[in-house]
């Protein structure tokens, strides 16, 4: 792409990011969403959150793979036992990062 | 609760403390924050952006995912139109946040809207909406609560931009195969579990991690969209059925 090129998806990019982040904040006076809608909204975040984790963990290069010599798979699962047995974050993180580079190497 | 908010110095305070809370609340995640961030930095130079175009871009755009899903196509030369509606397809999520955050801002002009949207990332709406889902209609908004917001924008705004920029400068020294990127998956798991409270988040949880893995061939990032559809409506089809179940229980 060219330079002008590359500052028009810039531009773009910025342009609908902001109106997508702001659509409700702006309609939301004018179009109400139905009490039973709000409350649905409030699993979004989770289911949100999991959505983004779950693909990155059971597929490699697209493909499931649930095997243990998955790196990413193996780790993720340590985090996740760790979390909910400790809740500690740091120590889920760390733990996690030393099992992916040991499976990896 | 108004006369409480009387004096200066108390508003003062109450803003002060919003937003010490909202700092706290985030700075475990502001290490996969910052990685992520580094990371995307180097992305966007070795995809060929000029050092000017990558800060441009961080600043302006001040979204990992965007940010990451258009380097791909600016790099296969695709044509503008196929770039900007990835960013529709990828930004959708941020329709559901913006309908989840209305009820807390809506007693701001447009302007100040604007700003808050600028700094609405998943993680600070994950853990607003997680802290204040549950209060009253006519408890939401608070200051404190929107100096909360602020608190948390402003770490992870803070460092999200600087490393961007360490990465920007160092993507020339920083080698791909470290697998760095691996850290901000960590760190959501290590924050997404300790929110699943109740059986419908569970069930929601569940169906939404499940078919965001077999929906993960869909073109143009699609998958993510659907699996939260779907984790929502699990997740409230299992409230229905937990509340007919309480209901039948209790009259017979």
């Amino acid at each position: 792409m060219s330079n002008l090129e590359i500052w028009l998806v810039i531009t773009g990019l910025t342009l609908i990011t902001i109106l997508m982040r702001s659509s409700f904040l702006m309609l939301g006076d004018y179009f109400p969403l139905p009490e039973r809608v709000q409350h649905g909204l409030r699993y979004a975040p989770v289911c949100a959150l999991i959505a983004l984790v779950t693909p990155e963990l059971f597929l490699t290069q697209g493909a499931f793979n649930l095997s243990i010599a998955n790196p990413k798979l193996v780790a993720g699962l340590a985090a996740a036992v760790i979390t909910l047995t400790t809740r500690s974050m740091i120590a889920a993180m760390a733990i996690g990062m030393l099992i992916f580079t040991v499976l990896r190497a | 609760m108004k006369a409480l908010f009387g004096s200066r110095l108390e508003l003062a305070r109450v803003r002060r403390e919003g937003f010490t809370r909202g700092i706290r609340a985030v700075a475990p995640l502001l290490i996969g924050t910052g990685i992520w961030g580094l990371v995307t930095g180097v992305a966007m130079v070795k995809v060929g952006l000029s050092t000017a175009q990558a800060v441009g871009m961080t600043l302006l755009v001040f979204s990992g995912t965007v940010q990451l899903a258009s380097l791909p196509l600016i790099a296969a030369n695709a044509p503008l139109w196929v770039v900007m509606l990835t960013a529709v397809v990828v930004n959708l999520r941020f329709v559901i946040f913006s309908a989840g955050l209305h009820p807390f801002f809506r007693r701001f002009s447009i302007g100040r809207r604007w700003l808050l949207s600028y700094f609405m990332v998943d993680m600070s709406f994950a853990i607003f909406l997680s802290r204040f889902a549950d209060a009253p209609r006519d408890e939401r908004g608070t200051t404190e609560q929107v100096w909360f917001f602020l608190g948390m924008s402003a770490g992870s705004w803070t460092v999200w931009q600087t490393m961007s920029i360490v990465g920007i400068v160092l993507a020339a020294e920083v080698p791909a195969q470290w697998g760095l990127e691996f850290t901000a998956i960590l760190a959501l798991i290590a924050m997404t579990l300790p929110m699943i409270s109740g059986k419908p988040a569970l069930m929601g949880a569940v169906t939404s991690g499940v078919i965001a893995v077999v929906a993960a061939g869909l073109p143009l990032k699609l998958g993510l969209l659907v699996a939260v559809v779907a984790g929502i409506a699990a997740a409230m089809s299992a409230e229905i059925v937990l509340e007919r179940h309480a209901n039948a229980g209790g009259t017979s």
